[in-house]
């Protein structure tokens, strides 16, 4: 295991050390959070906590991923 | 109700694991293209008809969107299948955004309000299906490939001190519950809603239940005197 690997693994066993929302708080916020990054505001200010818990949660963070690449454009069916 | 567990399991309310400043309000008016959606999925007959078609569309459009994204990790799916848990995900999508309009307040464009619902419908199913017929590994097998790290000589005894003192943390100072919750999401890499269902609970309780051992885990190292930002990552 290399060291990327490993503090990894412990970033997901230690989760995010910031103040973070729950699963239910950041789908709620989701789609106002991705269109704010993708319009180059700061998205973290408007929506405190999302960004830790995605940092936290891999699922959300797929979820997230997949809203921002689908809202951007940058991926074609 | 919890968008995050639509068909199955009835969602417990989790709005905040910690507690947070209060973000700004919401903007006030919707956007033209957002206000006709809601204007024509409120009306009755052939233009509700009409909008209720154009959001399916959009939400199959979405779904598909992320089965492209995932099915590289499901080699063992066939492509009818895929083409089956778009549409379900789009159909099961269609009912979640008609049964919350009223909740939709114009934080963001409709359509991206409603793609969300199409992309957690389709995840959720496409994360299932991965485990599907699989035992859920509650133990902490991960563990032995730590035993075997390669590490850079000068990394090698702090991190050998914190794993080690993290692995002790688990089995003391967590609940079973905890220690289950922590070792299949964080070490073992189980999907959190395929374990809430798997328990029959909700990810939004999971998620609960993994931040609270996380915060144990933080308070323990804190005590022990050991420094952590500098030895993890979390993507």
């Amino acid at each position: 295991m290399e060291r990327g690997d490993l503090s990894q693994t412990l970033g997901l066993l230690l989760g995010p050390p910031e103040r973070e929302v729950g699963c239910d708080a950041c789908f709620e916020a989701l789609d106002r959070y991705v269109e704010l990054e993708v319009s180059g505001q700061d998205p973290d200010f408007v929506v405190p906590g999302l960004r830790a818990h995605l940092e936290g949660c891999p699922a959300c963070r797929e979820e997230h991923e997949s809203l921002h690449a689908l809202v951007s454009g940058e991926e074609i069916l | 109700m919890s968008a995050l567990q639509p068909t199955t399991v009835r969602a417990e309310p989790v709005q905040a694991v910690t507690p947070l400043p209060a973000a700004p309000t919401l903007p006030s008016q919707l956007d033209p293209e957002s206000r006709e959606w809601l204007r024509s999925l409120r009306a009755e007959g052939a233009d509700h008809d009409d909008a209720v078609l154009r959001l399916h569309a959009l939400l199959l459009r979405a779904a598909r969107f992320e089965v492209a994204r995932r099915r590289h990790s499901l080699p063992h799916v066939r492509g009818d299948d895929f083409d089956d848990i778009a549409l379900q995900a789009a159909d099961d999508a269609l009912v979640s955004v008609l049964a919350r309009l009223d909740s939709f307040r114009g934080a963001s464009r409709f359509t991206t309000w409603a793609y969300k619902f199409a992309l957690l419908e389709a995840a959720v199913k496409l994360r299932k299906r991965a485990w599907q017929g699989r035992e859920i590994p509650l133990e902490a097998e991960g563990w032995n490939l730590f035993s075997s790290a390669t590490l850079e000589p000068d990394d090698e005894v702090e991190q050998s001190e914190l794993l080690e003192t993290v692995r002790s943390a688990i089995d003391e100072v967590l609940t079973p519950h905890q220690r289950r919750v922590l070792v299949a999401v964080a070490l073992n890499g189980v999907p959190i809603d395929v374990l809430a269902e798997r328990l029959s609970t909700t990810r939004g309780a999971l998620y609960k239940t993994l931040h609270d051992a996380r915060r144990k885990l933080r308070k323990h190292l804190d005590n022990c005197g050991l420094s952590l930002e500098s030895s993890t990552e979390t993507r």
